[in-house]
């Protein structure tokens, strides 16, 4: 089976288990994280390398987050971002040590997924901020992934 | 039915959001860092063959050369297997990048033995499995993804028993043979491209950080980690500039004396 077919037998299942046993109100951010890996998913037929590890917890709406990243120069990256709340809008934006906007243009953002897009200029620390723009929830499950090729 | 309903309504999400290439919302072009300083995370470690894979793109590396063979000594310190175990799966990611499919079953092994020395070898077993499967398909994209799945299950599986701090060594460990090995291959073809792949001030920071919160442990190697990285961080931290060649060399020095010493029993 290929790392893709892996990928995603491991994403359906968790997403069915997570709908199948857990009551609705009592989601979690391995709800969400189900959610971000299906926004993963396209781009490990193109190459991307997703890291098993995630970040997430959860906002409430207008917060955000700010995870520390290293990233290396001659790397490619792309975070991607999920909740579970499907009537939510989030959002992610990768910026510089300086605070300086460093995505790349086709980065984009869909309701209950979000992505952004990093080829580094140079090696150090950046900074991926999320966001819960909108939510009809008090706190909203987050969950952050990324890959790299 | 209602799961599968709401199944194709994931897909058809996941579909719409993959295929549209988005442009990105309006963001603002620059951020005051140090206003959400209070809502940062640590600084995430990155796996070995994110620093590999960079290295390989600037080209000319024999990961041959940089092999082990040497599966280390057996210890009873839980701290030094989980080191130990950080480091050897850093050499499985080399292993990788030298398609060197002998020594990847080797090491898949020696992960589940050292898994078992600290107790969380139930949550190993399905992975070392999987790595020899692999290897034997030469199938390094699953290697490598079962690596990750590996360092990951240790990890949670430390961290459910609220052994998050051995957690931190595992990361430590493969960071530190990632950095051996990085700086020995930039050190015998000395690059500025290839010296910049060590600008990583925030994780030396980190690791610091870490260390210091572990008085419990009280062994002499940790506290030569933290002398180390204190001495090296100032050979990295050089802002706008290039890390020279005599720091490359330096810090390959000092590494590499910390990597024999986790490996091996010292007297």
């Amino acid at each position: 089976m290929t790392t893709f077919l892996k990928l995603a037998w491991r994403v359906s299942l968790v997403t069915a288990l997570a709908f199948a046993f857990a009551p609705e109100g009592r989601a979690s951010v391995d709800d969400a994280q189900s959610f971000a890996l299906q926004a993963a998913e396209p781009y490990v037929k193109e190459g991307f390398q997703v890291r098993e590890d995630y970040w997430g917890g959860d906002l409430a709406a207008g917060e955000k987050k700010a995870v520390r990243q290293q990233l290396f120069k001659g790397n490619e990256y792309w975070f991607w971002l999920g909740t579970e709340v499907e009537a939510a809008k989030v959002s992610v934006h990768i910026y510089d040590s300086e605070g300086k906007l460093v995505e790349q243009p086709d980065s984009w953002q869909k309701g209950h997924f979000a992505a952004a897009h990093i080829m580094p200029k140079s090696t150090g620390s950046y900074f991926i901020i999320v966001e819960i723009e909108q939510s009809p929830e008090e706190r909203t499950h987050w969950a952050l992934v990324y890959g790299f090729r | 039915m209602i799961l599968f309903v709401r199944i194709s309504k994931l897909s058809i999400a996941l579909l719409a959001s993959g295929a549209l290439c988005l442009n990105a919302a309006e963001a603002p072009k620059r951020v005051d860092i140090k206003q959400l300083s209070k809502k940062v995370d640590d600084v995430v470690v990155p796996l070995p063959n994110e620093v590999f894979g960079a290295l390989n793109k600037l080209g000319g590396v024999n990961w041959h050369e940089y092999v082990r063979n040497d599966k280390g000594s057996n210890f009873t310190e839980r701290p030094r297997i989980a080191l130990l175990l950080g480091a050897v799966i850093a050499d499985g990611f080399i292993a990788v990048q030298a398609e060197d499919a002998p020594t990847v079953k080797e090491i898949g092994q020696r992960v589940l033995n050292l898994a078992k020395g600290i107790g969380v070898g139930n949550s190993i077993t399905p992975h070392a499995k999987a790595i020899t499967e692999a290897a034997d398909k030469r199938n390094w994209v699953g290697v490598r993804q079962e690596l990750d799945r590996t360092q990951n299950s240790v990890q949670q599986a430390m961290n459910e028993v609220h052994d998050e701090k051995l957690s931190q060594l595992v990361s430590l460990g493969g960071w530190l043979r990632g950095t051996e090995v990085l700086t020995a291959v930039v050190n015998k073809r000395y690059s500025e491209e290839g010296s910049e792949l060590l600008h990583q001030p925030d994780l030396l920071v980190y690791f610091e950080n870490k260390l210091q919160a572990m008085p419990e442990f009280n062994l002499k190697l940790l506290n030569d980690i933290h002398t180390a990285l204190i001495e090296v961080k100032p050979l990295i931290d050089v802002g706008d500039a290039h890390i020279s060649a005599a720091s490359v060399k330096k810090i390959n020095d000092i590494t590499t004396r910390l990597g024999d010493a986790i490996i091996k029993k010292t007297p």
